[in-house]
């Protein structure tokens, strides 16, 4: 697949159809890959697809000037479309280079699973739908779902729908909805009050860096509201109020351009389970206005859509 | 957070400078009574209301808050208030799962010859939220 793609972007660059080409390149620890915008073709060689591809790099299409070549798993490919649906960017001046998706590692959960630092995982390697990690001298083999995101255990297009050109592969058999949405489940168990008080506790822990914003291709306002000053919607000051009405507020802003692509959660810092917070949005919208985010280029998006009559039931 | 004045419990409504803005004058102007539990604050139109306006008035220590503009099809702007919709049942819907109970955002619509429903629409909030008790979602003691 790696093959395929340097030499896709490699035509691309050649015969000019684009500017710059957006992908992976290898990152500076072991097991992690850092964003690449590549202009000239001696630099292919950086391209990388692995299965620690985290980033969603739709996010690098708001800051890139001139026509773009951008390497899309499904979840990056329906935040372009977000992205186009909301009049973000334009669709003539990107090429869509698809990759098929099999999950991504959390090497989290690896670490977890081994009780093994990073420093002490020599390797890990996919075979089908088992993991075989090296650590210190041992082999061990896991169930590959064991080790994978939850977001991509709920992952709804593997391949994308929206590209220009699709590299060929496999898409394995990943999907497991329960355990993707395990988290929220128990969290809807509680009654207000404690649920509350759980996330009150939660974001006690927040320090504010805003990495869940700056990450998010759906966060694309140029003046976010907590940084308003006149007047002063939130305080600047991490108090779990305000870190829970900027999430809270956030959450609701991003509402139909939200993929769960678990970005958020990810790039947190303090572990705040942010995506137990944008999946239900995410299902919220699903379930109410039957609208999925970023699957037709076409329609509108959600908040500029409406129906005559809908959810009436809500509003006396 | 803000000092408890006034009767309680305390309500923040936004109306619609259309409709229920006037719908509110109207009830007033028809000496219809209601309860004076309501801080109003005018907006150009219900589609102007940004979820942060509801948890703001929740910060600042409003116990419940009211969204309300005109009956759909006959906002002052065309779509305006189907946009309000949308946003504010998602609203209410998401900062439930958080843990704020439903009753303490509403919405409704209120025309501006609906000065009796208007009227109702403020006490019927006000028994409901008093129901459910003060705002102490804030309180660092809460």
């Amino acid at each position: 697949m790696e093959k395929e793609l340097r030499q896709e972007a490699g035509k691309l660059l050649d015969d000019g159809t684009v500017d710059c080409i957006i992908g992976f390149a290898p990152g500076s620890l072991k097991f992690t890959t850092t964003p690449l915008i590549i202009e000239d073709v001696g630099e292919l060689n950086n391209l990388i697809v692995n299965r620690f591809i985290n980033n969603n790099l739709a996010k690098y299409l708001l800051e890139v000037t001139g026509r773009v070549g951008i390497i899309a798993k499904g979840c990056d490919s329906r935040s372009i479309v977000s992205l186009i649906q909301d009049k973000q960017i334009t669709r003539q001046d990107i090429v869509i280079l698809g990759i098929p998706c099999s999950g991504l590692i959390d090497l989290k959960k690896v670490e977890k699973l081994l009780a093994k630092e990073r420093d002490e995982i020599n390797d890990i390697v996919v075979v089908a739908d088992k993991v075989s990690i090296t650590a210190a001298g041992e082999k061990r083999e896991v169930a590959l779902s064991s080790v994978l995101f939850e977001h991509c255990l709920g992952c709804e297009l593997q391949i994308p729908k929206e590209y220009d050109l699709l590299i060929q592969g496999p898409a394995a058999e990943i999907c497991n909805y329960e355990v993707s949405r395990k988290h929220i489940k128990e969290l809807k168990k509680m009654s207000p009050d404690q649920r509350w008080a759980y996330w009150r506790e939660q974001f006690g822990h927040c320090i504010r860096c805003y990495a869940c914003r700056q990450v998010c291709p759906a966060c694309f306002c140029e003046r976010c509201f907590v940084e308003e000053s006149q007047p002063r919607w939130v305080s600047p000051v991490s108090q779990w109020q305000d870190n829970l009405i900027f999430q809270a507020i956030r959450n609701i802003h991003v509402a139909g351009r939200c993929t769960d692509c678990g970005e958020c959660e990810r790039v947190c810092p303090v572990n705040i389970p942010l995506r137990s917070l944008s999946k239900e949005m995410y299902d919220l919208v699903e379930e109410m206005f039957n609208y999925k985010t970023g699957m037709d280029v076409n329609a509108p998006s959600l908040m500029t859509a409406y129906e005559l009559e809908e959810v009436e039931g809500l509003i006396r | 957070m803000r000092q408890k004045i006034g009767d309680q419990p305390r309500i923040v409504g936004f109306l619609c400078k259309w409709c229920s803005y006037a719908g509110a004058d109207l009830a007033g102007t028809s000496r219809k009574k209601y309860p004076s539990n309501l801080t109003v604050l005018k907006v150009p139109c219900s589609g102007r209301i940004d979820p942060l306006f509801v948890l703001k008035g929740l910060r600042l220590g409003f116990d419940g808050v009211l969204v309300s503009g005109c009956h759909p099809g006959d906002c002052h702007y065309q779509t305006g208030n189907y946009r309000a919709r949308r946003r504010i049942v998602i609203t209410k819907k998401f900062l439930e799962y958080l843990g704020i109970p439903e009753e303490r955002i509403q919405a409704s619509w209120v025309s501006a010859a609906e000065g009796t429903k208007f009227a109702r629409v403020v006490a019927d909030v006000v028994e409901n939220v008093r129901a459910i008790g003060p705002n102490n979602l804030f309180n660092n003691e809460g």
